[in-house]
């Protein structure tokens, strides 16, 4: 059976120095796939190199059986959406505006906007309960609410996969918690594959399917996300010492940096 | 007020300020003499006065949407100095040709254009990202270096070309016929076309590489051929009537204030006032001291100097 996502010995070597050497790892369709790692580990650069944001060094990249570094960029994002770690705000655009953009994979310049563009920015829009402020101005959202205007812009965009790059990391406790059931909902009820950058590996242990982890551009770690919670993955993916306890009510595992090691 | 409200407001000005700037300072002389000004002089002054304030307008425009910066303009990055410096050195070496009924001096120009933006572009690059800080630095040291060899070119000159030189660096619009008229307009026209081509690459262009690319913009094409057509616009315009000073900063941004930062409005909306803007500029600039003129550079220059402060200490607060 072939994989939904096939990435064979991607490598990214920019000024001789190897940011990220020989990544191979496979991806079912509706999995939800968490890359962790500490920081300067590639994980950035891996998403951007799916998204053809920085071209990889070598290595082949297949979806869906078709190998993406052939596609053009505009096909490319027909199959792939991303939301980046930071955003600057656009002063100038109201939020429809910003998510009425994403279409535009599916236009040439002389295309009008019709039936299906309407009904993927309503979806969008109504996943992520962003209708409130779709007249507001981007730069007046707070940082729960731009995160979830880039996610409705992303799944504007209608792709099988998404990419996130730490889209929990700027957030205060209560909006990390509506971003990561915002991704949950988007795997398990809209069946939309996902690749998550993150450093919360309690909540990608608990929550995701698979976890591949970096160090220093090479995979450390690969396999179901329940059986990374172990003290020697943990250290040896971040040179820390950890420890463990169950959580009061769920009773899942939960590792914590051991600050007085 | 919506977009298009004030796309009507500004389609009506436009119109009446065209119509109306011919006719003020022309109560002298008799009736004949009054007719001669108006057609021969007056009328081809207003239309290539349009044509270079749109131009310079619409390129500012392009360039704060590709580099994501407020400041950023064919002057602040160097692109006109370094048009001015091909002007100057086909002055100084008293080539004269012409190719397509076009002028040398346009063809220099625009060599220069192009050779300025492309070290500026190729530095940022270089850097691995479009730092604001970097950019300016890069446009300012650019500025400074074709500036000292347009006044080395000049010493080297003979007391014709060094003022022939220096008229073009004032940035004057007094000696214009409808031949201007004509070599300007297919620039400007082609430049407005590609751009109004690529309203939504500006949009996306201002939501940063990284978003433009995901959506699935051929980011490096588009800017390439941006690069190119604004150099081949601001080229043709210094090398016809000099470098005019902050008019392609000062208006995309009271524009963007206008009509919000969406291209489909902003494009038609700047092309209108920053055309409209030159002519009052120059309107100002042959009244003020009537019968004499004023280099219409030295008005665009001292309303942009204060609008170009008060831009960078605004952007300044909204950063910290």
């Amino acid at each position: 059976m072939t994989s939904f996502l096939d990435v064979n010995n991607v490598s990214l070597t920019i000024d001789n120095k190897a940011l990220l050497s020989d990544i191979s790892f496979q991806m079912q369709s509706g999995d939800y796939l968490c890359i962790l790692g500490p920081n300067g580990a590639g994980k950035s650069s891996l998403l951007k190199i799916l998204m053809g944001i920085i071209p990889a060094s070598s290595g082949t990249i297949h979806l869906q059986e078709s190998n993406v570094l052939d596609l053009s960029q505009k096909q490319r994002a027909q199959q792939l959406s991303y939301v980046p770690q930071s955003h600057k705000g656009l002063l100038h655009f109201s939020v429809e505006e910003f998510i009425k953009m994403a279409r535009y994979a599916y236009h040439s310049a002389l295309s009008d906007w019709h039936g299906q563009d309407k009904q993927a920015m309503e979806r969008a829009v109504e996943i992520t309960h962003t209708e409130a402020f779709l007249q507001r101005q981007m730069n007046t959202l707070s940082g729960g609410e731009a995160q979830r205007v880039m996610i409705a812009a992303a799944l504007c965009q209608q792709t099988p996969l998404l990419l996130l790059d730490e889209p929990t990391s700027f957030l205060d406790p209560r909006h990390q918690v509506e971003v990561h059931q915002l991704i949950r909902e988007l795997n398990q009820q809209h069946n939309i594959s996902i690749i998550e950058v993150s450093h919360d590996f309690n909540h990608a242990a608990q929550h995701s399917q698979h976890i591949l982890a970096f160090k220093n551009g090479k995979t450390q770690w690969y396999g179901v996300s329940k059986d990374l919670l172990q003290a020697a993955h943990l250290q040896a993916l971040y040179d820390q010492d950890f420890v463990f306890t169950t959580h009061p009510q769920t009773g899942a595992t939960i590792a914590l940096a051991n600050e007085l090691s | 007020m919506k977009p298009i409200t004030v796309l009507i407001v500004v389609i009506i000005s436009t119109l009446a300020i065209v119509c109306i700037s011919p006719y003020l300072g022309l109560q002298s002389g008799s009736a004949e003499i009054q007719h001669h000004i108006l057609t021969q002089l007056r009328i081809p002054r207003i239309l290539f006065t349009f044509l270079a304030g749109s131009g310079l307008a619409l390129c500012g425009m392009v360039f704060q949407a590709m580099f994501h910066n407020p400041l950023a303009t064919p002057f602040t990055l160097g692109v006109a100095s370094g048009a001015s410096l091909g002007a100057a050195i086909y002055v100084y070496l008293g080539f004269s040709f012409s190719l397509f009924g076009l002028d040398g001096g346009t063809f220099a120009a625009f060599t220069g254009a192009l050779l300025a933006i492309s070290f500026v572009y190729a530095v940022s690059r270089y850097q691995n990202g479009f730092s604001p800080e970097t950019l300016l630095l890069t446009g300012v040291a650019i500025s400074f270096f074709f500036s000292s060899l347009i006044l080395f070119t000049q010493y080297l000159s003979n007391l014709n070309d060094s003022f022939e030189i220096m008229r073009w660096l004032m940035g004057s619009l007094t000696t214009v016929g409808y031949h201007d008229v004509l070599q300007l307009l297919p620039f400007v026209t082609i430049c407005t076309a590609v751009i109004l081509w690529l309203s939504r690459e500006l949009n996306l262009l201002m939501a940063g590489d990284d978003i433009a690319i995901s959506r699935g913009m051929p980011v490096h094409t588009i800017r390439y051929l941006l690069f190119f057509v604004t150099s081949l616009c601001v080229g043709a315009i210094v090398a016809l009537c000099g470098p005019i000073g902050f008019v392609g900063m000062m208006v995309p941004h009271i524009c963007r204030l206008l009509v919000g930062g969406n291209h489909r409005w902003l494009i038609p909306t700047t092309l209108l006032f920053g055309g409209s803007f030159l002519i009052i500029c120059d309107t100002i600039a042959r009244l003020i001291i009537a019968p004499a003129e004023i280099p219409v550079g030295v008005i665009t220059t001292l309303l942009g100097g204060p609008f170009f402060l008060w831009l960078l200490i605004k952007s300044k607060t909204r950063l910290s």
